[in-house]
Parts: C-alpha cells; structure tokens; sequence
C-alpha cells in the first residue's frame, strides 16, 4: 500500500478547513432521524422490565390493544422466527422468556401518538417471577452464583475468544465458574522472584463504574417496508453496514432486503456501533404497514443503553529502590452486563507493555451481570486500564521519590520493543508526547505554582500518558471526475467526527485540486462500497487511505487520457490549476474539465474517470496522549476546580488541524467527566438509581477551563500522508492526570472512580493517604 | 406524557372554582419544571393539569410594605431583583442556584415549596426569615409559617381545593444579613446535596435572633435549633460559630442515597452552617 | 380530547395552531409547525438541546406546555439570523472556529448565547462559560464555542447592536 509523503503545492492536507456542514447545523435545518416526519408515522414505545432478573410467566396485551390510536402490541410470541436463545443483544429484541436486565424490552407497542402508546404500556399486564440476581461481578463470578447467560449461547462457553488485532493466549476456565464469558491469560518470566527481589511493592486495586457515552441524541430509529417487501431503515448508526448485517441476521432475511441509511448521527462515541433498537421497530413497521419511529428518550438510554463496562483492577508491581521494574501482576475484571461484548486484550497490552515488565502475569476476565450490556466507549478500557496503570506508576515514583517524567521515560518502550504477545510495538510517538509535556511550563513550573494557593484551597500539578492501538477494517471508496474538472467521492463512513472535510483534503492533496473543488457523499449500504464502523479512531486510517488510493487512481486515469490526447508520455505531465499539462510547455495542455466532459459524451470514446480502492489493513497505527491538569481542591467539600488542562497527542499527520483539535478537547471533556463525575450508579437488585441528566452528572461548561491542545506528528509508515486515527488517545489520560494532581494537592491516593467531591472531603477528613 | 385536560384560568377565583371541582385529580402547573418530569416518568398521572401562567396576581414582587413574593415569581425574577438586596440576599442567592439559566426563567418560588423535595434550593431561606405562606381556598385565605409548610417529602398543607398565592417575609431587622450555600458536585443544572441558609439579626455586637435553615438533610427543610439557641444572645465570634456548626449536625437525619451518604452530608452541614454563619456574620456587621 | 388554539409569534410571525392539550412547546414547534431545529435531548430540562427563546428569555421548551404561550413571542435557532440567507454573527463564528461536531447541541447553545450577548454585550471568559452552562455538549469540550462567542461578542459591539 502506498503512503505519500508529499502533497502537491495545492490546498489540501494540513490546512485548517472549516467543516461544509456548519452552515447547516448553525440554522438548525441538519436532519437527524426525530425530524423526519414521514406520512402515516406511528410512534413506537417499548415496554421495559422492571426486575434485573425474572421469569416472565405471562403477558396480557388484550387491554392495551384496545386501547383507540394504539395499531399493534407485541410480545416475543407474536416475533416466532426470533431466535429462542438470544446469542447477542440485538438479538434480544424482546425478551422471550426472561429478562436478563433491569429495563430489557418485553412488549412493544406501535401507536398514532407517543401519548398513547405510554398509555397503551400502562395497559399491559405482565407476571414476572423474581429471580435472585448476579450484580457485584466478583460476585458473579463464583461458583454458584445466579447464570446470567442462556445455557447453549456463545457467551456461555468458558473459552470464547477475547476479540481485537492483538492475539492473546487462552486460559483453562475455573471449575464450575459461571458468568466468566471470556478469559486469558498472559505470562512473562517468573514474576515471583521478582517480586521476591523486589526493594517496593505496592498493590493497590482499581475500580472504574459503568459509564454512559453520553451522546446528545438518544437512539433513534425510523423503518418502513415497501410492497416488495424492502426495509428501510433511518439510523443513528456508527456503521450502516454493520446494522444491516445484525438486522438481516436478526430478522432472518437476506441484506439485499435491508437498506439502512445512515442519517446525521448526533453522537456515538462507540454506543452506536451496534444495533439496538432497529429491529423491533422494523418489526412494528411491518405488522403495521405504517413507517413507524422509535426515539430512545433519557432515561431509557441510561437504563438500557449500551454503556462502558466496569473495570476493576487489582494491580501489584515489584520495583527495586533505583526504580528498576521487576515484576507486575494483574487482575482485571471487566463486568459487561447481561451479553458479552468487552475488549479484554486492550487492557493486557497497555499494563503489560506500555511500560517494559521484564515478568509479568497478567490476568483478564469479563463475567456477565445483569445490567445492562455493553458496547463500546472510545478507547474501550484503556481509559480505565491506564487509571490503574499511571496513579500506579506516578506512586511508585513518589515512594522512592524519584521524578516522575524521568521514571516514567526510562521504562517507556519504543517501537520495535515486545507487546504482551510478543508482537513489535509500533511506529509510534509516546517518547515525544510524553517529553513534549514535561517541556510545558505547567510542568517545568509546578511547585512554584502549587506552593501559590490561596485562601484555604490546595493546589496540585499531575500529568498522565496513555494511548490507543488504533483499529483496522477493509473499506472502499470511490472518486469520480465530474464534467466540470471538479471531484466526486463517494465512501460509507458515517461522518461522527469531521472526517469528511479531512477526506475531501486527503483526495484534493492526492489528486492534485484545491480542497474546495472536492465534495464527499457519504452513501448508504445500497449505494456505498462497503464501509466499517466510524470507531476505532481508524476512519482517516484506513477510509483515508482508501480515498488516497481511489484519488491516485483517478488521477492515473486522468494522466493516461491527458497523454494520450497529447500525444505525450504520462511522466511528462504535470496537474496545475486544474489543467494538465506537458512540463514545461504550459499551452499544451487540456483542463479537467475537457476531460471529465469527454468521459460522458455520446458517442465518445474517452472512458469516465472512476477512482475505485477496496483495501484492507494489517498494521496497526497506535496513537498516544498526554495530558497535564492543573488543579485546586477545596479540602473542605473536596470540590475540585480545573484551572488549566493541557493535551499533548501525536496524530502522525494533522491532515485538518481544527478538527483534530476538537477531536483532542472533546475527548478530554469525556475524560475528565468519567475522572470526576460519571457514573452508572446501579443498587443491589441492579436498579439504575440515577437514570436522568439530572444525577448522571456531565460536566457543563462552567466547570471547565480552556483546554490547550498541542499537536505532535510521528508520521505512521502507512497512514495516509502519515496519519494516525485521531478520536480515541485523547479521552485515555485524564483520570490518571486528576488523581495525580489531587494526590499532589491533598496527599491522598484514590483508587475509585469518579473522584467525586465526596470521596475527596472523607479521604481529606480521614487522613488517608 | 399522558393525556390530560389542560384548564387555563385567569384570576385565583377561577382557578379555586376549577380545584374545587376537580382537584384530586388535578395538578397545578406553573413553571413546570418539577411537575413535567415527574409526569414524563410516570410518577404522576393528573387527568387535569392546570395552568397558573395566566394569573397575574401571583406573579409580583413587591417591597413597598413589607417584602411579598407572588407564588408564580420565577427563580430568574428573584435571582435580578433590586427587592432582594440587603437582608433578604439569601432567597436571591438560593434562587440563582436552581438548575440553569432556562430552568430558572421558568421554575417558580411557588413551585419549589409545593413540589417540596427535601432538596428544595428556595426553602432554607424562606425558613430561616421565616416567610408566611399566604394559601388561597374555598373559605378564603390563610397563612402558615415556612417552618410548618412541610409535611413531609413532597408533602405541604395544602389541601388538593387550595393554592399558594403568594409568601410574606417579614422585615428582619435592621443589623441583619444572611447566606444561602449548597454543594453540588457541578457548578450548574445540579441539585442540593446540602443546602444551609443562616439569617442572623444583631444588636450592639450580640446575636439577637439566629435561624439556621438545612436541606437535603430530612423528609423536609429543618431548622438547626440547638446550634440556633447556642448563637442568640452572644457575640458571635469564631469559636461561636464553629460550635453552632457542629450543634447543626443535630438537627440533620440524612440518608444513603446516590447523591451522598450520611457522613458526606453531616460533615457538609458543618462545612457549609461555618461558612454561612461567617459571611451572615459580616453581612449582618456591614 | 380535543385540540386546543395556540395563538402567539414565533420568529416574527403570528401563527395560529392546533395543539393537544398535553403537547410541550418543544413537541409543538417541531411537529404541529414543522420548526425541527429545537431538539429534545433530556425531556427533563438538564440539557439545554430544547432551548429557544420566549419573551426573549432562554427557557427548556421540554418542560413548557404548549398552550402556556398563548399571545406571547417565541424564537427558535430557525429564527436567529436576520434574513433567509444571512448568518447571525454567532453563527458565522461558530462556523469558522470549527464549533459544530455532530451538531446536536448546536441549535440551544446558540439560543443561549445569543441571550447572553443581548444581556451582556462584552462577556468575560466565566461570563460565556455560566452564559452557556445550561447547555450540554458531549463532542467539542466547549473551548471552541467560548472562543467564538467571544469574537461574535467583539463583531457585535463593533457594528453597534446585539441582532
């Protein structure tokens, strides 16, 4: 695969572009799913378990459908071709014959207003049969404990395989463990001696709640059926494919059937890569006959969203006293809710080679509880992995009072050192991010600055690295030349994070046009090549580097037809101020246009020119962040104030720095809401207490500095014009960097999540260190 | 939401002609921004909703003889009001705080009393000036002190035929200032974890009366009375008020809840009765 | 039961509609006269995505009743810009600074800044951020949004007026 270094002396990659959407979404005329207004539009609302765990003996639906306005009521019975054991979530459209979660959808209702439908829920009478519940996961990993799982499903062997490019080894499963839905286990040396000649060890354990993504729109979804039996489907999707795919599976019919079309998506950030609610409202669409909208509202997406997992992580590192490592052993358990679908190897890889553990064992597990099942979260567990793993380091070096940058930098590995599984680390920019803050004058200047609090609030400087591997998935796209010398590119990536203002400058810099001749449509899964997720900060990776192929190959194309009118050899060519022209003789030339109108003329015999790649991927691209917080707290309310927060984070090439920017502070802001306000707060019977904006605390602008961004570039060997995926380092770093500073501030060492002003006050008025 | 009828009076007459008919089964809505929400959960059901944006009496802020505050004032109006200066700060402060901006231009004094969460940013302040209820009924008007407004958790006087109009606060004296403070995890669209207003009256250097006001702390506001009796009569100097926020402890029944526990919220009311005792203090002296 | 008459002016215009009783004014604006710009994110008032202006006050249009804006004046992100194909100034920087992510936040932020700089011509950093608290964005970390309210402050105070 080909990478260019260069771009053409034209305006493209590199250049800060605004995004050709803003106009749109400024006046409010962008649309997402809720503003579609389709004639004869039923309204769908979904009937949610009450218990986190029961048999459903019976439903009775009678009441409810008779209610007037109300056009159908369904239980699984009335869905026979569902699958009896749900193997995935999006299988589990309603449940068939018990809820595995506290808000699993049991009856669905399909009505002429939202009104009535809540009212027609009212109506249906279901008998549940409580069942004890698996809650706590280390709990719900021992013998005995509640099954979450159907006997028979995938989730239920004890050897399924952890899924991500990073190949780890499997382990024996306990005896009689139930709820373990995935496991491995990874060994280097003998951790023992280490530890045995080891001058510290600290062991501490880690604990990260469920977290919700907190995307502004709440799931939406509008399906309709045409007479020939054609679904379609609007989505607030992260990857249209991909819904296709779970809804064809789910339904039971081919994907030449479905066509999902992706609409604006307001927000995903990894809670969108899956299907949830498409197929029960294509199901009310097609009892009905009706096009029929589900739009989740708030409280359900918190009760029965698809949020980030739980992570607790027990961690023990050896280290001599001049801070050689020695040994590191962990334990992570990573609690997914009722279905299986975590990434357990991301949090191998980060604690047992992010930093160079000449031994180590390491030790994931994902147990299922029955809460609400997860799906991705940007970066999914590193945020939490790297928690645990930086508030460690950052200790280890203030016990054997050594600096932290220069313990932290010794050990850091550099490309070409050992992952987890013996794989070579990466081209990658960890050394430079990581010196790149400690040059900061936060940094350089910290005691001064913390020694210059005031009126009773104590101050503290941390700082934190962290990163992610970067994801990898085969894609297509297509660029055309229009009659008029402009271009035309066509991919299926849903557009979550600016990414189609990069790519048109990817295919301007490749081809040889100014940016703004350059337009992206993205298409749907009727019209699109095919296309993965927009998640694993890998849409400019690899969607990039397909558009710079197609982009090469159109221009290859154009080359081939301009010499052949010419009557010159391609290498003699040149593309400048959209003509093409023999180098050195600017009159012979053709434009563009003349080009793109030969390729459609009757009769003609010039072909069109159709760019076309259809790549896949095999090396990955990590990309790493650091970021500083500088920070007071009130030792009295421990209420914690940001003054300054810096991110550093090397993106390989920054093909358009003002989205890169947004792309470093919004990230940021998620990380600091799950360092010091987020959380999923679930009771003993698994009941969500805290399922409105109200408690699930998001943090408003008030409670943020400006946030300052520092872009690094280590080109990636493949990336296009050496890109690295931009969206998942940046929301890596800051609960690590915030727990740093508040121990620099008050001392104390917190190991839970968020750090809320309640545990930093008790942790304060305790002494505890 | 449900269905429901939706009735829009214009004068207090019509309104209690409406409850007199229909109010079991009726809710009053003015700003709507605790009775919405619990409708759009299902907590309440009213076949009838009735709309009190109509009704200009209960909309006024007067100070010409004495401070009255129609129930239908919203939080916005009281936060800006030059009637809220000087002693009575406190209800203007505890105003500010309530949700956001464009909760504030809708959420009404009226409605935070009668919607009566324990949290209830409005009603510490109310209490410790203690502020009379004016209620309007069938048999006409009475008045009930703040303090004994609250039955319990979301739970007032009223009856489901009556309606607030409007709250009377008594002027404090002439030496007397007060504070309103809570903790939030956020510093905007959040609620009470601890809410305390402290009103003193001084007299030549000595603590005439002192009222101590806790939210978030019980079923309903309370008043921190041994830490209340240990001010009055006093000077009250540091070692005066440290030992009246630890009294206001007592009066503090606190629940585990996902907001706080019971030791974050009683280590609060010491926090937050020291620091609204001191800047009343100063306030009261300036 | 049956619908009700709203009288009132939304963007400049007298509009006269039927509502259900039970309909917010955000559901009003959106699907009985056809104004999408307001979104619901919350339904509860703890977002600010539903923010439009009545009375030239920001209020959470989830927790109005329709019906509560009879005879008064109602302005939506629809009705922001002064003509058809002009941008406010808000909107325009906005565009520049690279505000919008997904954009979904984007239409009550606006509303509220636009209130603020009506009240508060030239805010002060704290100003903008407590101006714009009640507004919850989940993509763009809101440095961006300060800095362009901030020069549309600046662009306002130059030409001499707040529209």
């Amino acid at each position: 695969m080909s990478t260019m270094k260069t771009t053409r002396d034209v305006k493209g990659v590199g250049v800060s572009i605004p995004r050709p959407d803003g106009p749109e979404k400024v006046t409010g005329r962008v649309q997402y799913v809720a503003d579609i207004q389709p004639k004869g539009l039923l309204h769908a609302k979904l009937l949610r378990s009450p218990h986190a765990h029961a048999k459903i003996v019976s439903i009775d639906t009678s009441a409810a459908k008779a209610l007037p306005g109300v056009r159908a009521v369904l239980t699984a019975k009335d869905i026979p071709h569902l699958k009896k054991k749900a193997p995935t979530r999006a299988h589990a459209v309603l449940a068939i014959d018990r809820a595995v979660f506290m808000g699993q959808p049991v009856a669905a209702v399909a009505a002429d207003e939202l009104a009535i439908a809540e009212e027609a829920l009212d109506l249906i009478q279901v008998e549940y049969q409580v069942l004890p519940a698996a809650i706590d996961p280390l709990k719900a990993m021992q013998p005995g404990a509640p099954p979450v799982a159907d006997a028979g499903t995938e989730a239920d062997t004890s050897e399924a395989l952890a899924h991500s490019a990073v190949a780890i080894a499997k382990s024996e499963a306990p005896a009689k463990a139930v709820n373990i839905s995935q496991q491995a286990r990874l060994q280097r040396g003998d951790p023992a001696k280490g530890f045995a000649e080891s001058d510290h060890v600290l062991e501490k354990t880690y604990r990260v709640p469920m977290v919700h993504q907190g995307y502004l729109e709440p799931h939406a979804v509008l399906a309709e059926w045409d007479r020939n039996g054609l679904l379609t489907i609007w989505a607030s999707t992260q990857g249209s494919f991909n819904t296709r795919s779970e809804v064809a599976d789910v339904l039971g019919i081919p994907e030449n059937q479905i066509r999902v079309i992706p609409v604006e998506c307001g927000g995903g950030f990894g809670g969108k890569i899956r299907a949830l609610c498409e197929p029960i409202t294509a199901v009310l669409a097609q009892v009905t006959k009706r096009p029929v909208r589900y739009v989740m509202t708030r409280r359900e997406e918190l009760q029965a969203g698809m949020p980030a997992p739980q992570v607790i992580i027990k961690l023990k590192t050896g280290v001599k006293r001049d801070g050689t490592l020695m040994a590191i052993d962990a334990e992570t358990v990573i609690d997914s809710g009722a279905f299986s679908g975590a990434v357990l190897a991301v949090s191998a890889v980060f604690l047992g080679s992010m930093y160079k553990w000449p031994s180590f064992d390491i030790r994931g597990f994902e147990v299922l509880t029955h809460k609400p099942s997860v799906a991705a979260y940007r970066a999914p567990v590193a945020p939490q992995t790297i928690f645990a793993l930086e508030s460690h380091m950052e200790q280890i070096a203030r016990d054997l009072g050594l600096d932290a940058v220069e313990f932290r930098r010794r050990h850091l590995i550099k490309p070409g050192d050992p992952m987890v599984n013996g794989q070579p680390w990466q081209s990658n920019g960890a050394h430079e991010v990581l010196s790149r803050i400690a040059e900061h004058p936060h940094w350089k200047t910290r005691k001064q600055w913390v020694a210059a609090g005031q009126n009773g609030k104590r101050r503290g400087v941390g700082l934190a690295l962290g990163g992610w591997l970067g994801g990898l998935q085969p894609t297509g796209a297509t660029v055309r030349l229009n009659p008029d010398g402009s271009l035309a590119v066509l991919t299926g990536q849903v557009d979550i994070a600016g990414t189609n203002i990069s790519l048109a400058q990817i295919a301007a810099s490749a081809y040889g046009v100014d940016t703004d001749l350059v337009r992206i449509t993205t298409g749907d899964t009727d019209t699109a090549p095919v296309t993965g997720l927009s998640a694993g900060s890998k849409t400019i990776y690899t969607v990039g580097a397909a558009v710079l192929q197609a982009a090469e190959d159109a221009r290859r194309q154009t080359f081939e037809i301009a010499a052949a009118e010419l009557e010159a050899s391609v290498h003699d060519l040149e593309l400048v101020d959209g003509k093409v022209t023999v180098r050195g003789m600017p009159d012979k030339g053709i434009t563009l246009a003349t080009i793109g109108k030969k390729g459609n003329l009757y009769m003609s015999k010039t072909p069109p020119v159709l760019g076309k790649a259809n790549p896949a991927f095999s090396q990955q691209a990590p990309g790493f962040a650091a970021q500083l917080a500088r920070l007071d707290v009130d030792p009295d309310t421990g209420e914690v104030t940001i003054h300054d927060f810096v991110i550093v984070q090397d993106v390989g090439k920054a093909i358009n720095p003002l989205g890169v920017e947004g792309q470093m502070q919004g990230g940021a802001v998620q990380s600091l809401g799950i360092a010091l306000t987020e959380a999923l707060m679930f009771d003993d019977s698994g009941r969500l207490t805290n399922p409105s904006l109200l408690d699930y605390r998001k943090l408003t602008a008030a409670d943020l500095p400006n946030l300052e961004t520092i872009i690094v570039e280590v080109p990636s060997p493949a990336g296009p014009f050496g890109a690295r995926g931009v969206g998942e380092p940046p929301i890596v770093p800051a609960p690590a960097a915030i727990a740093n500073a508040v121990h620099d501030a008050v001392g104390a060492r917190i190991t839970e999540l968020p750090l809320s002003p309640e545990r930093i006050a008790l942790a304060v008025a305790n002494g505890d260190k | 939401m449900r269905r429901f009828d939706l009735v829009l009076p214009n004068t207090v007459e019509d309104c209690l002609k409406i409850l007199a008919e229909r109010g079991a089964q009726a809710k009053l809505v003015a700003g709507g921004t605790d009775l919405l929400p619990q409708m759009k959960n299902g907590v309440l059901k009213p076949a009838v909703v009735v709309d009190l944006s109509g009704i200009a009496r209960v909309r006024q802020v007067d100070n010409g003889n004495g401070l009255r505050i129609g129930a239908a004032v919203t939080a916005r109006e009281l936060e800006v009001s030059p009637a809220l200066r000087g002693a009575y700060a406190a209800i203007a402060e505890s105003a500010a705080l309530v949700g956001s901006l464009q909760v504030r231009n809708l959420a009404t004094v009226g409605g935070n009393l009668c919607n009566a969460a324990p949290s209830a940013d409005m009603a510490p302040p109310l209490v410790a000036l203690e502020a009379l209820a004016v209620i309007a009924g069938p048999k006409g008007e009475r008045r009930v002190p703040m303090a004994d407004f609250f039955t319990g958790v979301r739970q007032t006087v009223l009856a489901p035929n009556e309606l607030l109009v409007e709250l009377i606060v008594p002027p404090p004296g002439p030496r007397s200032g007060g504070q309103y403070l809570r903790h939030t995890p956020r510093r905007e669209l959040d609620i009470a974890v601890v809410g305390v207003a402290s009103q003193l009256t001084m007299t030549d250097g000595r603590c005439t009366t002192a009222r101590i006001a806790l939210a978030s702390v019980a079923p309903t506001p309370v008043r921190a009375t041994a830490a209340e009796r240990a001010l009055e009569g006093q000077a009250v100097t540091p070692e005066a008020i440290e030992r009246a926020a630890t009294l206001a402890i007592e009066a503090a029944r606190p629940i585990n809840d996902q907001r706080g526990s019971i030791e974050f919220r009683k280590h609060l009311v010491r926090v937050l009765t020291r620091r609204t005792l001191t800047t009343a203090l100063a306030r009261a002296s300036a | 039961m049956p619908k009700q008459l709203l009288s009132c002016t939304i963007n400049d215009q007298p509009v006269e509609v039927l509502v259900q009783p039970y309909t917010t004014l955000l559901d009003a604006l959106r699907e009985d006269v056809g104004l999408t710009g307001p979104k619901e994110g919350c339904g509860t008032g703890d977002c600010g995505a539903c923010t439009v202006h009545v009375d030239g006050r920001v209020v959470a249009s989830c927790l109005m009743l329709a019906m509560q804006v009879r005879g008064r004046k109602v302005r939506t992100i629809e009705g922001l810009a002064a003509a058809d194909t002009t941008l406010h100034p808000l909107q325009d920087a906005f565009v520049r600074q690279g505000v919008p992510q997904c954009g979904f936040c984007i239409p009550g932020v606006l509303m509220a800044a636009a209130a603020l700089l009506e009240q508060t011509p030239r805010p002060s950093e704290e100003e903008i951020r407590y101006g714009i608290a009640g507004n919850l964005c989940r993509c763009t970390g809101y440095t961006k949004m300060v800095a362009a309210i901030s020069e549309a402050a600046e662009t306002l105070a130059a030409k001499g007026s707040a529209r």
